[in-house]
């Protein structure tokens, strides 16, 4: 076992054997499990796409919880100076933790496919925008991750970086409001910042490189800044 | 011996306040060194920047040849380092922690299980090996700490106020075991607790303010001998005498112990005794007693940082 998969599998038995992840798994079906009901029930149409608008807004909510840990506790408990002065770099140090990070978001969509099946049992779903929807769902996920672990990388502690990435996704998921309210060429400029612009064509089943492109840079981006928030000590 | 560790004007600022300012030194291979300073001195600073944990601000450390800062990873290779307080994963059990320390360390297949029944056997680390760390007493701690240390089998043994908080038996059972590597590594120790370096360190380093007081306490330091009198009769009349001996830089009453006549130290040069028993008999006073007091770290502190004191008011 190399000295990363030993960090990856520490991230992953300290996710999986910490409450954290039970809670939001719980939280999560059973917010999801009600509405998939209702909205079946309410539409009797074989569609999820009221289901990922649902959980792109429960991802907003959830991912702070967790990825507030990460980094603010290893620096408040000092593990981080154990960590850092072996021979391992801080990008395999973050990287670790966003792969673990990430890893619960899937099993979250993975736990979420019951309604796909459930669909494809009763009914006969158009798959093209289910499979897109995923696709949307597991990017906006790597997007949040990475900007969640970036405001560990920089808080004090726990409780401010889930408040800091809490302030970051709702402000970029609102801010296309704002931005319509702007004048040419700032508009397009603010509106383009929207997660939920980005989203919106992969949860209706249009796949677009210029959206898929904006999570992957936004996960990247927050990549960047934890690893340089871990170098800054 | 070529030295193992070589320190060149290092500089360290935490935002506008100096840490560390023109530390310079050079240590052995295979020396026990005593890094000795009160809290707040530049201790820690130091050890980090030997890490490669932190950056100096100016000047460079290299170990064993390698640049602390730009060539960290191959250094970090070489070293086995225990940070104050012992911050260790509380909710993985022993064997565990100290499996995940190794390869962590660049340890593959046989070699880390060898390495942890090594470090086990070594710490004597038998009846914890598989209780969560976050279970273990203080001492226990500070052991595991030290065995994910010595992992690698490490260069240089890098120990950060390793007695922290233990109790007497915690820290005898510590000191056996820096006792025990002393030899096979390079070893630095920091302390503020003097008599923990007195009794582990060949040389003694003291750190002030962030500056090198001296590289070696106990050879460069020479401070005046000292000398326990207990004399008979008025005090200012015994101060006075003792203080008109040639040679006496101080000259003061010992605290009260209960045993008549008072005690006096004087600190004088090395071969002030018979002048100052002449200079106490010249005065009309009765010597009861004179004995040179040994020389130890605590007096080579205290006149160090006296000078460091003087030099600085001057």
């Amino acid at each position: 076992m190399s000295a990363f998969a030993a960090l990856l599998w520490k991230e992953e038995k300290a996710l999986f054997t910490s409450p954290i992840a039970y809670v939001v798994l719980v939280v999560f079906l059973g917010t999801m499990g009600y509405s998939f009901t209702l909205t079946l029930f309410l539409t009797h149409a074989p569609s999820l796409v009221h289901i990922f608008y649902q959980v792109f807004v429960l991802f907003l909510l959830m991912t702070p919880v967790i990825t507030m840990r990460l980094v603010a506790e290893e620096r408040k408990l000092h593990t981080l100076e154990l960590l850092l002065t072996n021979p391992v770099t801080e990008t395999e140090v973050i990287v670790a933790k966003f792969l673990a990070s990430l890893s619960l978001i899937v099993a979250m969509l993975a736990l979420s496919l019951a309604y796909p099946v459930t669909l494809a049992i009763f009914g006969q779903p158009d798959w093209g925008p289910i499979y897109s929807g995923y696709l949307g769902l597991f990017l906006l996920g790597a997007a949040l991750v990475g900007v969640g672990i970036a405001t560990s990388s920089v808080a004090s502690n726990q409780v401010v970086a889930a408040l800091l990435s809490l302030s970051v996704f709702l402000s970029l998921w609102i801010i296309d409001d704002f931005g319509h309210l702007l004048p040419d060429p700032f508009n397009a400029l603010v509106v383009n910042l929207s997660l939920s612009v980005h989203f919106t064509p992969f949860a209706t089943g249009s796949l677009y490189l210029s959206d898929a492109g904006y999570f992957v840079s936004a996960a990247l981006l927050g990549l960047f800044l934890a690893i340089r928030g871990l170098a800054r000590r | 011996m070529s030295p193992v560790i070589v320190v060149e004007q290092l500089v360290k600022y935490f935002g506008r306040r100096p840490a560390l300012h023109g530390v310079s030194f050079t240590i052995a291979d295979g020396e026990v060194i005593g890094l000795l300073g009160p809290n707040g001195s530049g201790k820690s600073t130091l050890l980090r920047i030997l890490t490669g944990y932190l950056a100096p601000s100016a000047g460079r450390a290299l170990v064993a040849g390698l640049d602390a800062q730009e060539e960290s990873i191959a250094l970090r290779r070489m070293i086995g380092y225990v940070p104050e307080d012992a911050p260790l994963y509380d909710g993985m059990r022993v064997g565990e922690f100290l499996t995940f320390m190794a390869r962590i360390k660049g340890l593959t297949g046989p070699a880390v299980s060898a390495a942890t029944a090594a470090a086990r056997e070594q710490l004597r680390l038998d009846r914890v090996f598989d209780m969560p760390v976050g279970k273990l007493s203080r001492g226990y701690r500070q052991r595991v700490a030290i065995a994910q240390a010595l992992l690698n089998a490490p260069r240089l043994l890098i120990l950060d106020e390793p007695t922290n908080g233990l109790d007497a038996y915690q820290v005898i059972a510590v000191r056996d075991v820096i006792r025990a590597l002393a030899g096979r590594c390079t070893i630095i120790v920091a302390s503020h607790v003097l008599s923990e370096i007195e009794r582990l360190a060949s040389r003694v380093m003291i750190l002030l303010d962030g500056a090198l007081l001296t590289g070696d306490a106990l050879n460069e330091a020479q401070p005046e001998q000292r000398y326990r009198l207990r004399i008979a009769g008025a005090e200012e009349v015994a101060l006075a005498s003792l203080s008109s001996v040639p040679g006496v830089v101080s000259a003061t009453r010992a605290p009260p112990d209960g045993r008549e006549p008072p005690a006096y130290v004087v600190a004088a040069g090395p071969s002030a005794g018979a002048a100052l028993a002449a200079a106490a008999a010249g005065a009309g006073l009765g010597l009861a007693e004179l004995v040179p007091l040994e020389t130890d770290l605590e007096s080579i502190f205290l006149e160090l940082t006296r000078r460091k004191a003087g030099a600085l008011a001057a």
